[in-house]
């Protein structure tokens, strides 16, 4: 069981996330859904390692190598570096030359041409292809998403949603997603995990059994839009609307 | 594409203005001095300016070279151990609360009225003037510089984090390049103050350099020559902040660019 409990800059103790436990597939999307101020983000950061669990312990299967590619919210590029430099950043960090691989990935979420442009000359949506191919560019065998396309325009962000769908299924990559987007949350995973409001705790557990190629027409698919209501009424038992007082 | 030419005649009608202004004030100038409103020790002509911007008596070189060298040298150590306190402040939560109550009080006090306490220390020479300019160039530098190192995208470190890199790699991939555009203001900065502090040493204490030409013209009432200096001065601080901005354009091709 996991827990996180932060200091705040006032000295009170926050708990973030508790109580915490699921298990990671190899080779599966899992989405962890909730609303914002959740843990979502925390429990990212806790799977990868970079912050260590209050509470509990993250177990890795001792035969499998643990190779992490990492998406954030903003794409957070750098931006001093050239579309081609930032994509190439984790190669340069694990001591490996790979132009090939930089190039191949440039052409596939459609950035050629834009090689040597500096992020704050490209829109969002082509910020957030740049942030897709750096972390998948050192053929990680898990990637952790964070809500990887928060802020986009709707139309921009379904082109995307598709597009890393495919991407995700073609390099065989276990994906975590945290995200605050039913849609995105359903489209993207094959089990999504809802969490309450803080401290994030497991509310429930819904399995999507859409097919494993998600193309745009799965939107229009009858079991899409129960699997979004399904999880849409989760969310708001959690967080009950309250009807507007008449005058 | 437009001609080197018509972006000359371009960049000259944008300025037309503010080159009017420089224009008409001259005129003015030399109006006054014809008509003698203003004694010529108070106010030189601008011909007489000229004059002795030309004049050999002064050996114009040789107190350039004098100045430049002083600027040159403090600003470059100032600048190196700005950044490199910067560095450590930025990389120990520990110095950065030690340490940064007193680099913001001691940038708060006047640092030229330390100029007669240096020498006393130090004797009168060089090093004694370079200190003077080391301390006006060392302190906006390391308040500038430091939030760019600190202030960074936490998701980058996670990033840098995930993939296993060192607080080294961490601090050149990606705390040094976030600081630079902070740095390069630190830097307009520290070159201005270093002039200041190179004249103002000079004015406590020396026997060469433009701010020694300027306080000996004062005691012989050489208006002329003072305002020669002065010019020389004015345009050996544009020269230098203009480097400085020609430096931070060749370093940061990313800066100011929109989609």
């Amino acid at each position: 069981m996991l827990g996180k409990r932060y200091r705040s800059v006032d000295g009170t103790i926050i708990e973030a996330i508790r109580d915490v436990s699921f298990e990671l597939v190899q080779g599966e999307v899992l989405a962890i859904l909730g609303p914002t101020g959740c843990g979502k983000s925390t429990l990212l950061r806790l799977i990868s390692g970079v912050e260590a669990p209050s509470e509990g312990t993250i177990e890795r299967d001792k035969d499998s190598t643990f190779n992490i590619g990492f998406i954030f919210q903003d794409s957070s590029l750098m931006r001093w570096r050239t579309v081609y430099d930032n994509i190439k950043l984790p190669l340069e960090i694990l001591g490996r030359n790979d132009p090939k691989k930089v190039d191949e990935l440039i052409h596939t979420v459609n950035l050629t041409g834009f090689e040597n442009a500096y992020p704050a000359e490209l829109s969002g949506g082509m910020r957030r292809r740049a942030a897709i191919a750096r972390s998948l560019v050192h053929e990680p065998n898990v990637l952790l998403m964070d809500e990887p396309l928060t802020g986009l325009d709707e139309i921009t962000k379904e082109v995307l949603q598709t597009e890393l769908s495919y991407l995700i299924r073609k390099m065989k990559v276990t994906c975590v997603l945290v995200t605050h987007d039913i849609g995105e949350a359903v489209i993207l995973s094959d089990r999504v995990l809802v969490m309450s409001p803080r401290p994030g705790t497991l509310v429930d557990e819904v399995r999507v059994q859409l097919p494993s190629v998600r193309e745009p027409a799965v939107r229009s698919d009858e079991r899409f839009s129960d699997y979004c209501m399904f999880i849409r009424k989760r969310l708001n038992i959690l967080h009950p609307l309250r009807e507007r007082e008449p005058h | 594409m437009p001609t080197s030419r018509s972006r000359i005649i371009t960049a000259l009608k944008d300025r037309a203005s503010a080159i009017s202004v420089f224009v008409v004030v001259i005129l003015l100038w030399q109006c006054e001095s014809s008509y003698g409103l203003i004694s010529q020790f108070l106010l030189p002509t601008p011909v007489s300016v000229v004059a002795e911007l030309f004049s050999v008596t002064a050996n114009w070189p040789a107190q350039i070279y004098v100045t430049l060298k002083e600027v040159l040298v403090g600003f470059f150590f100032g600048a190196l151990s700005g950044v490199g306190l910067a560095v450590m402040v930025a990389e120990s939560a520990f110095l950065r609360k030690t340490l940064m109550p007193y680099l913001i009080g001691i940038e708060a006090i006047p640092k030229i009225a330390l100029a007669p306490l240096i020498y006393i220390l130090l004797g009168f020479n060089d090093l004694a003037r370079i200190i003077m300019v080391i301390l006006l160039v060392f302190f906006p530098i390391v308040l500038t510089t430091l939030p760019g190192l600190v202030d960074v995208d936490r998701d980058l470190i996670y990033l840098m984090k995930s993939l296993g890199a060192e607080e080294t790699q961490i601090l050149y991939k990606v705390r040094l390049p976030n600081s630079t555009p902070q740095l390069f203001i630190g830097l307009r900065l520290g070159v201005l103050a270093a002039v200041i502090g190179s004249v103002i040493a000079e004015f406590v204490s020396s026997t060469a350099g433009l701010g020694f030409i300027i306080i000996s013209a004062q005691s012989t009432f050489n208006t002329s020559l003072a305002f020669a200096a002065f010019i020389i001065l004015a345009l050996l601080s544009l020269g230098l902040y203009g480097s400085v901005e020609l430096v931070a354009h060749v370093t940061m091709p990313w800066y100011g660019r929109k989609s």
